[in-house]
Order: C-alpha cells, then sequence, then structure tokens
C-alpha cells in the first residue's frame, strides 16, 4: 500500500498546528484501509482500490502550479458570471451581470463542517489534504439574472497526483441560482476527491449542471451533501461523459415539506470509462416530490453504475418518489449495473422505480433504415434522442441549446 | 439430574434400541455430529462429508448485512437431534390444543384428522395406516420415482445422493448453509426418472415421518431428463415449533428438458403481538438449471416466522432455462421479512421472471432483495422483475433492493416496482357494496397477490386465499 502513496502533509502546512494533528490522525485511518474496494456495499460495483492501483503509483499531492488566464477558453453560448477554480482552488471571478452585494464569492478554507460521513474512507483523505475550495452564498430574496459558470481548470503538471478539495454552496430564502460546473484539463492523469455541500433555504432553487465537454484521463470522485428548506428546489443534471472514472455520490435531505429534488443525468460512455451515480434522496418531511431519470449509452469496455436510495420516514406522507435507470450497451463488452433502492416507512405514499437495459431496438433502426438513414446514422439518431429526454425540464432555451450541442460532440466521439 | 442419567444410559447401551428419548449432547461440536450420523447410520462417506462442513464453519462469520437483526444466537446451547416426541408427551385429543390454533384450522377448512396431526395429538395407529400415504407410495413406485427421506437415499441410493448433495450448495457457501451441511437431520429426496411425469403432486405431509423433520432439513430434488415434478413445502395451518432457528437447505437440480415447480407456503409461528418468541427462518434454497431448455420455478407464500430470511434462487446454466419466482410476502405485527430472489444468467437464450408482492402491517417491517445477473456469455437473454409493496400504516416499513447486472448487449432486464397502501376508492366501492372494513381489505389484497395466487397448485391455491385474509387480521382499523 505504502508504495502507491508519496504523500506531504506540509503541502498542507497553511493551516494550524491542531489542524496538522488532525489530518495526520485522518491520514494513517485512511491509510490503513486506503482506497475503497468492493467489499463495501456502497463501493459495490465499482472496485476503487483496483481501478487506482492498475492505474496509478506513487501517488501524490505535492505539486506547484503556475497559471496562465488565457489557457481557460470561455465560453460564448450565453451570458454568464464566472467563477475561476484552478486544480481546485478558488482563483477569481466576475459577476458582472449581478447585485455585488447579494453574492459573497470567496475562497474556502475551513476543512471542518463539510459532510461528515465517517465511514467513507474518501473522507478522511479529503479531511488529511484538502486545501479548501470555493465558498459561495446568495442572499435573501435575490434571484440571480445569469447563470454562474464555474469554469474548473486543471493545470499541466498533474500526472500521478491526487487533488482534495471541499466546497459550499448557501442558497439564503427566496433566491433562485442556476450554477454549471464545467472542467477543462490538461490531459493529464490525476485523481480528484471532492466534497461539496449545498444548503438551499426556504423557497429557493438551485439548478446545477455538472459538465465535461471533452476527453479526460481524469479520476474524479464528488460528495454532496445537501439539505432542503420549505418550498425549496434542487436540479441537478450531470452530463460528465469524458472522463476516465467518475462518482458522483449525492446525499439530499428534503426537510421541510413541499421541497422537490431532480436528478437527471445523460451520459455517453466511451472506451474504459467507469462512472457511476449514487444518490440517496431522504423523505422527512410530508409533501415532498423527488425525481431521478439515469441514462447511460455504453459503448465497448465501458462500465456505468447506478445505485440509487429512496429513504421515506415514518412522518412524510404523500411523498411522490421516482427513480428510472435507462442503459443501451452497445457492445458486449460494456456492463451497467443498477440497484435502484426503496426504504419506505409512511404507508399514504407514491414510490417506484424502474430499471431496464439493453440494446438498441433493431426495429427502430430498421424502421430509419427503410427510410434512406445509414446504419451508423440510425444509431446516432437513436442515442441522441434517448439522452436529449433528460432535457425536457430545462427552461432556458440557450443553456439546453448549449448542453444538446455538448451532447451531440460526444455521441459523435462515440 | 434425571436427564443426566439417561445420557449415559443411552451411552451404555450404544444407540441400539428405543431411539424413541435419545438427545444428541448439547452443542456443536465433533461429537454431536457424529452421534447424528451414527443415530442415522449413515455410511462413512456422508459423515466424513458432515465433518468437512463442521471445519469450514469453524472460520465462517454469521452474516450480518441483512435487515432484520435478530439476537446473538447461541449455538453450544442448542440441541442439535432430538428424537421425535413420545406418544406420552403429546396432547391426547384436540381439547389441549390452544383454542386459538382450532379457531384458524377451522377458518381454513382443514378436516378433523388432519388437525389432529398439524397440532402434534398422538394419532392412533389406525387412522395412520390408512393414510393415504402408502396408497400414493406404490404408484410412484411403478414410475420408478423416488420419494423418501433423505436418511434412507444415503442408505439406499447412494450414488445419486453422492452425485448431487452439495452441487447445487456448496458445502462451504455461507454460514448457516453449511451448519445445515454439518448437522442436518432429515429432509426430503425426490428423484424422477428420465422422461417421466410424476403422477402427482408430491408433499412433505405424505412422506411418513414428515412433521419431525427438526430443524435443520435438508431437500434434494433431481429431475432427470425430459421430466417433470411439482413439490409441496410446509402447509397453510399454523405450526407450532419448539426450535426456534430454522436453517434449511433446499438444492434443485433439473436436467435437459426437465421442470421442476416448487411450492412453499410457510406459517411458521410469528411470535406474539408484542414479537415475543415466534420462529427464524433462515433457509437457503437453490436450483440448477443444468440442462438445455430446463426450467425451475419457485413459487413461495410467506406469512409465518418472526424472522424470515430467504432467497430462492436459480442458476440457469443450460441454454435456453427458464427460472421464475412467484412470492408473497406477508408481514404483521413484529414480523421481519427479507426475502427475494438471485436469478444468475449463464446459458444463451435464458430468460427468468420474477413477480414479488410484499405486504407489511403493523410495525413489521418486509423487504424485497434481489440479484439479476447476466453474464457476458448469455447471449439473448432476457429478465423481467415487478415487485410491488403494500403498506398499511406508518409504523411498518417496505423496502425494495434490487442488484442488476448487466453484461451483455442483447440481453434485455426490465425492472418495475412500485410501493403505495389501499386505495381508498377501492375500499369505499367495497364498503359501499356491504363489504366491512376487513373483507374488503382482504378482498383487495388477494387482488393484489392474484398473479402469486395463481401459480400455486389447486390444492393449494384456496387455502392459501384464506390464508392471506386470515394473517392480516386485526391490521385494520
Amino acid at each position: 500500500m505504502e508504495e502507491l502513496f508519496n504523500i506531504n502533509l506540509k503541502k498542507t502546512s497553511l493551516f494550524s498546528k491542531e489542524d496538522e494533528t488532525l489530518r495526520k490522525e485522518n491520514l494513517k485511518l485512511f491509510l490503513e484501509s486506503g482506497f475503497p474496494n468492493k467489499k463495501d456495499e456502497n463501493w459495490k460495483f465499482t472496485d476503487l482500490n483496483s481501478i487506482i492501483k492498475k492505474n496509478f503509483k506513487n501517488i501524490s499531492n505535492d505539486y506547484n502550479f503556475n497559471f496562465e488566464k488565457n489557457k481557460i477558453q470561455l465560453i460564448d453560448d450565453f451570458e454568464h458570471n464566472s467563477i475561476i477554480l484552478v486544480n481546485g482552488l478558488y482563483k477569481s471571478s466576475d459577476t458582472r451581470f449581478e447585485d455585488k452585494e447579494k453574492i459573497k464569492i470567496q475562497s474556502f478554507k475551513s476543512i471542518e463542517d463539510v459532510n461528515d460521513n465517517s465511514n467513507n474512507n474518501l473522507y478522511l483523505l479529503n479531511k488529511a489534504l484538502s486545501l479548501g475550495g470555493f465558498y459561495l452564498e446568495i442572499q435573501e430574496n435575490y434571484k440571480c439574472k445569469k447563470p454562474f459558470m464555474i469554469y474548473n481548470y486543471f493545470t499541466s503538471n498533474l500526472d500521478n497526483k491526487i487533488i482534495n478539495n471541499s466546497n459550499k454552496i448557501k442558497i439564503n430564502q427566496n433566491s433562485e441560482l442556476t450554477l454549471l460546473e464545467y472542467n477543462i484539463d490538461e490531459k493529464n492523469k490525476f485523481i480528484k476527491n471532492t466534497f461539496e455541500n449545498i444548503e438551499i433555504k426556504d423557497n429557493s432553487v438551485l439548478k446545477f449542471f455538472f459538465i465535461q465537454k471533452t476527453k479526460s484521463k481524469g479520476y474524479f470522485y464528488k460528495n454532496v451533501v445537501g439539505t432542503q428548506g420549505y418550498n425549496s428546489s434542487y436540479q441537478n443534471f450531470i452530463l460528465s461523459s469524458g472522463l476516465l472514472f467518475n462518482k458522483i455520490d449525492q446525499n439530499i435531505s428534503l426537510t421541510k415539506e413541499n421541497s422537490n429534488c431532480f436528478i437527471l443525468s445523460g451520459l455517453c460512455l466511451g472506451k474504459n470509462e467507469h462512472q457511476e451515480i449514487k444518490t440517496q434522496i431522504n423523505h422527512l418531511a410530508p409533501n415532498c416530490k423527488s425525481y431521478q431519470k439515469i441514462k447511460n449509452v455504453l459503448e465497448s469496455d465501458s462500465n456505468g453504475v447506478y445505485q440509487g436510495k429512496i429513504f421515506v420516514k415514518d412522518i412524510a406522507q404523500k411523498t411522490d418518489a421516482y427513480q428510472l435507470s435507462k442503459a443501451l450497451l452497445l457492445d458486449d463488452k460494456s456492463e451497467f449495473n443498477a440497484k435502484p433502492e426503496l426504504e419506505i416507512y409512511a404507508d399514504d405514499v407514491k414510490c417506484s422505480h424502474g430499471s431496464t437495459s439493453g440494446s438498441i431496438d433493431a426495429d427502430a433502426i430498421h424502421y430509419l433504415m427503410t427510410r434512406g438513414i445509414k446504419l451508423t446514422e440510425a444509431k446516432k439518431l437513436l442515442i441522441t434522442g434517448f439522452l436529449n429526454e433528460i432535457f425536457d425540464n430545462i427552461p432556458e432555451q440557450k443553456i439546453k441549446t448549449f448542453l444538446e450541442k455538448t451532447i451531440k460532440e460526444q455521441i459523435n466521439g462515440v | 439430574m434425571k436427564s443426566e442419567e439417561l445420557k449415559n444410559q443411552e451411552y451404555k447401551y450404544g444407540f441400539t434400541t428405543e431411539i424413541e428419548n435419545f438427545k444428541a449432547p448439547k452443542g456443536l461440536s465433533e461429537e454431536t455430529i457424529k452421534f447424528i450420523s451414527k443415530i442415522k447410520k449413515e455410511p462413512k462417506w456422508m459423515l466424513d462429508w458432515r465433518l468437512k462442513a463442521f471445519n469450514r464453519l469453524k472460520v465462517l462469520k454469521e452474516p450480518n448485512w441483512q435487515k432484520p437483526k435478530y439476537p446473538n444466537i447461541d449455538y453450544q446451547d442448542l440441541y442439535y437431534y432430538s428424537a421425535p416426541k413420545s406418544m406420552k408427551d403429546k396432547p391426547k385429543s384436540l381439547d389441549e390444543v390452544d383454542p386459538k390454533l382450532i379457531e384458524t384450522y377451522n377458518k381454513l377448512g382443514i378436516p378433523l384428522n388432519e388437525q389432529k396431526k398439524l397440532s402434534g395429538v398422538a394419532v392412533d395407529a389406525v387412522f395412520d395406516s390408512v393414510s393415504v400415504a402408502t396408497t400414493f407410495k406404490g404408484e410412484l413406485d411403478k414410475k420408478g420415482i423416488i420419494f423418501c427421506p433423505i436418511s434412507e437415499a444415503i442408505q439406499k441410493y447412494p450414488e445419486l445422493v453422492k452425485k448431487y448433495l452439495g452441487s447445487v450448495i456448496p458445502i462451504s457457501d455461507h454460514y448457516f448453509a453449511t451448519l445445515n451441511s454439518a448437522v442436518f437431520t432429515d429432509g426430503s429426496f425426490v428423484y424422477i426418472p428420465p422422461n417421466t411425469r410424476c403422477p402427482m403432486e408430491l408433499s412433505t405431509y405424505f412422506r411418513i415421518n414428515a412433521s419431525e423433520t427438526g430443524q435443520f432439513e435438508r431437500t434434494l430434488i433431481i429431475a432427470d431428463k425430459g421430466s417433470y415434478v411439482s413439490y409441496l413445502e410446509g402447509c397453510t395451518a399454523p405450526m407450532r415449533d419448539e426450535n426456534q432457528l430454522h436453517a434449511a437447505n433446499v438444492e434443485l437440480v433439473a436436467l435437459d428438458d426437465a421442470e421442476i415447480k416448487y411450492s412453499t407456503v410457510q406459517n411458521w409461528y410469528p411470535g406474539d403481538k408484542d414479537g415475543v418468541g415466534g420462529i427464524y427462518n433462515f433457509v437457503t434454497k437453490r436450483g440448477a438449471c443444468r440442462g438445455k431448455n430446463s426450467k425451475i420455478s419457485w413459487t413461495q407464500v410467506e406469512t409465518g416466522s418472526a424472522i424470515t430470511w430467504k432467497y430462492p434462487s436459480c442458476i440457469l446454466q443450460g441454454d435456453n432455462s427458464v427460472g421464475e419466482f412467484y412470492s408473497i410476502a406477508i408481514t404483521n405485527n413484529h414480523q421481519k421479512a427479507d426475502t427475494g430472489t438471485k436469478m444468475i444468467h449463464l446459458g444463451k437464450n435464458t430468460k427468468s421472471k420474477i413477480i414479488s408482492k410484499g405486504i407489511s402491517a403493523g410495525k413489521a417491517d418486509n423487504t424485497y432483495r434481489g440479484l439479476v445477473d447476466i453474464g457476458a456469455k448469455a447471449l439473448n437473454s432476457r429478465n423481467y422483475t415487478q415487485c410491488d409493496s403494500l403498506l398499511m400504516g406508518n409504523k411498518c416499513g417496505a423496502h425494495t433492493i434490487p442488484y442488476i447486472k448487466n453484461k451483455n448487449s442483447s440481453s434485455t432486464v426490465e425492472h418495475e416496482a412500485t410501493t403505495s397502501k389501499i386505495n381508498e376508492d377501492q375500499l369505499f366501492y367495497c364498503n359501499q357494496r356491504g363489504l366491512n372494513q376487513e373483507e374488503a381489505v382482504s378482498l383487495i389484497v388477494n387482488g393484489f397477490c392474484k398473479e402469486v395466487l395463481q401459480q400455486l397448485p389447486m390444492e393449494f391455491a384456496v387455502e392459501a386465499q384464506k390464508l392471506v385474509s386470515i394473517s392480516l387480521e386485526g391490521s385494520v382499523g
């Protein structure tokens, strides 16, 4: 195990002395059992330990970087505010469209207070090595005029490095925010381990998009813990195809009445990609709604996983919860594993889930071919239709067009 | 102590006479296993097999991932063999039996003689000798079908037993299966010769010493090429039993073109209203569709036991083989059920279907846990899973934990699950037509379970329907 790591705790020395001892302890605990493996129920379908061992050696957190701003190519498809993160750390922001007083963006240094998951080894690792990240807060009664784009840039000297960061997003009452996280990297092979905390207060809305546009050799893990207030809404769209490894682990609690949570994902996984979406939606109050739709297209040697859990507490009557996972397997070497789980303690609820996996409908292909469309085109058309369905819920036309374009590029890559 | 004296006596006479009062030494040890093996007059290979399992057991740990937790079982505090009760200990007549039990029998419409047998009333020899069992036996012999206690089969048909015992559930499988392999006392053995259709439903009820099979039952059913058998286990009437832990193993083997239909109705004592007592039913059931075009179908109605923990599974090895699982699990009061199935697709064109209905009332917990695994070589395979749960009240829980694995692009897996309560409109409609609340609920629940009830053989179906209603008594209000 030891040769796998080459960790230098001095890199985290910007923090206090007590902090240092805590970090040492956490690192020790982490090294005792290493990366999670199949024996851990949460990692049943994703043996991270063997994936990391196969691809990495001498993993180090020791890196310096020079950042040149012109490396980041801003998107011009729609007007937006921007936040720039370099290797997970907050660099700068531009909120030209907004009322500056209402928005607070700064770097986030605390390693406490973020998602306590003590039985998650990656949490220990994060606690030991995290250098912070960003903190974003929207004040009360403010609806952001334009979306915020997080440019998540990774520098070029990251081979065999590990990045640990932690972020916090807080939306105060009666506010609204659209946030897009967009990764840009320099084709290095590295690991990123992120812990993120989201708090959505009463009557607020957060729309959060995870976007990966190009192929990347990144191995990403992201843990999101969210709490929602009365009549709040969290809408999450995951379009992270392109990463060699990605696991998004979300735990969202609907703590007050009338709140809702949407998690929608459309992935088109290429060769050797392994992506997992794991969710736990906790219905803790009556009259809440959750809706999950996970769609995967799997090319050869790719592996798609969905582990979703809906928990309904006994007082959470009139819950409406839905989970759907669909996978298209394009090749015999691809694999799709799912575990859609329900744990329900209230009786007046509507909870259901569905899961299907199989190949592209031969009849549909035949139909298109009889209309003069070539086989490859017909397949692309069907895949596009299959994935585009998740965009139905996006009202902002420009963002929708941008996302559709992204998906199209990914499909053409297939 | 009197029992001490008795034990010494037993040793003195070397177990040759009067097995009636024998008890194995308390606790789990090599001696206990040797004792069981000796009393069953088993050949050496069988004892070796048991000891191998026992050695394996020493390194295994009890599983703890399941939803229903139970207090630790002290395995050294159990008797692993006790001979059937003598006539003296049994109740003399139905008057001595718990009136509640008799009431249930009457509701189920069980004939008086059967009632006596079920409640363990000493049945006089006359009744026994005219029992249907002997008549059936003759008919089965004519067809070459073997249906006997497994201890008899070990002596009479050692080749068959050697070949198939432990071939579906290996002795090192998991804690309870291994425990069973080491200490099993008896169970059924069925062999259907090639191209034979078993002319009747085989049932433990008709096997002569069926009611005393004990807590570690072992069943082995082999359907040779082109044969068919339907096997019924358990019975709708509530069964009383002193043993709290039941760890049975059931193995099915279907060769080319053979079909096995295995139906269970389980209604062991569930404990009282506060969840005190009750049976732990930890059963390992597994079938292998070894041959081409073979089929195994499991149907279960689980209404009893404090904890039910079992996953009747199918290993679909042969091309074109079919696995089916139909289940109703009803839990009331403090009962807990964690049940489901595993469908492991290995052969080409294999198909499986899972229909599971869970009903939870009172403070009960009901979990469906299942696995559908389609291997890379299982081309053109198909699975369809439907699991529905019905909740009555907000003190009970219903959970669905399906594991779905697909490694093959030509295969299709479909899974659906819903959880809901009884539709108010339907209840209202029934009430309006003069049915009281309880009758209405029973009618609706029976409708909810219909798909599974239909799979039961005729003998069971009618009684099972009544059982579904009775199990939910007192939960509506």
